[in-house]
């Protein structure tokens, strides 16, 4: 059985990351930010929340060394698949300043 | 009044018990889906609060959560085994960009507990520290 909690997608400048655990809290949080490095990210870095149910602030942590890796590399992070609930929350903690949502339609240009 | 009782040892993996305990009985009681959510999460946080604040992860010790149905609200005691704390804070916390590089990316927990459910009250001393989450079950309840 896999213990992987991210698949990559890559084509042209955009970098997909599927997040594959439902549940991105305290006992996900190490795995997720050890995939977080910046040579992950590339010009257009979009994470996948289509399998997440749940995400807490320990989650919301591990998911801020994205944007810290993604802001360090000068590339843009984007947010997809994000639940109505999960919208709130980014926006409670202004986490969706620094991580927009994008539609999966919207990258279809650059494949 | 009918109470549901979880113990849980200071691991963060069985507050995923206390979290899916959140959601059976949310849902049993006829939250709306959304306030499901809200629930779940503010759970997780208090849970979460008390293994690692409150017990400091001591396995040994554990965390009680209690929750209690009445006939207009569902209400979570969440208590630990700790020492007790000084001070909770509560105040809004958002991603500041200031502090991004640092790594400073902690504390939303008790924000997102105080503003996710409909009341909440701390009571600490040297024994523990006990939260209390209150849910009601229609907006007009508690209004």
């Amino acid at each position: 059985m896999s213990n992987e909690v991210i698949r990559r997608e890559e084509f042209g400048d955009v970098a997909v990351l599927h997040i594959l655990t439902t549940s991105v809290d305290t006992n996900s949080a190490v795995a997720i930010e050890a995939t977080a490095t910046a040579t992950a990210m590339r010009p257009i870095t979009v994470l996948d929340f289509a399998n997440v149910a749940f995400i807490n602030s320990a989650g919301i942590s591990a998911l801020l060394k994205f944007v810290v890796s993604s802001r360090k590399a000068g590339n843009k992070l984007f947010a997809m698949n994000v639940s109505p609930h999960h919208q709130k929350i980014f926006k409670m903690v202004e986490m969706s300043r620094f991580m927009p949502t994008i539609e999966e339609r919207d990258l279809a240009a650059y494949r | 009044m009918e109470r549901v009782l979880v113990n849980i040892p200071s691991n963060p993996i069985f507050e995923r018990i206390v979290r899916a305990s959140a959601d059976e009985l949310g849902q049993a009681i006829g939250l709306p889906p959304e306030r499901v959510e809200d629930l779940k999460l503010a759970v997780s946080e208090a849970v979460n609060n008390a293994i690692d604040h409150g017990n400091r992860r001591e396995a040994a010790k554990l965390v009680e959560v209690i929750f209690a149905l009445d006939a207009d609200k569902l209400e979570v005691r969440i208590r630990d085994e700790g020492e007790g704390a000084d001070r909770v804070d509560f105040s809004r916390k958002i991603v500041e960009e200031q502090n991004l590089d640092s790594g400073m990316h902690r504390g939303f927990g008790m924000y997102l507990i105080s503003a996710l459910v409909d009341d909440y009250e701390i009571s600490s001393s040297q024994n523990g520290t006990v939260m209390t989450l209150r849910l009601y079950r229609k907006e007009s309840a508690h209004e």
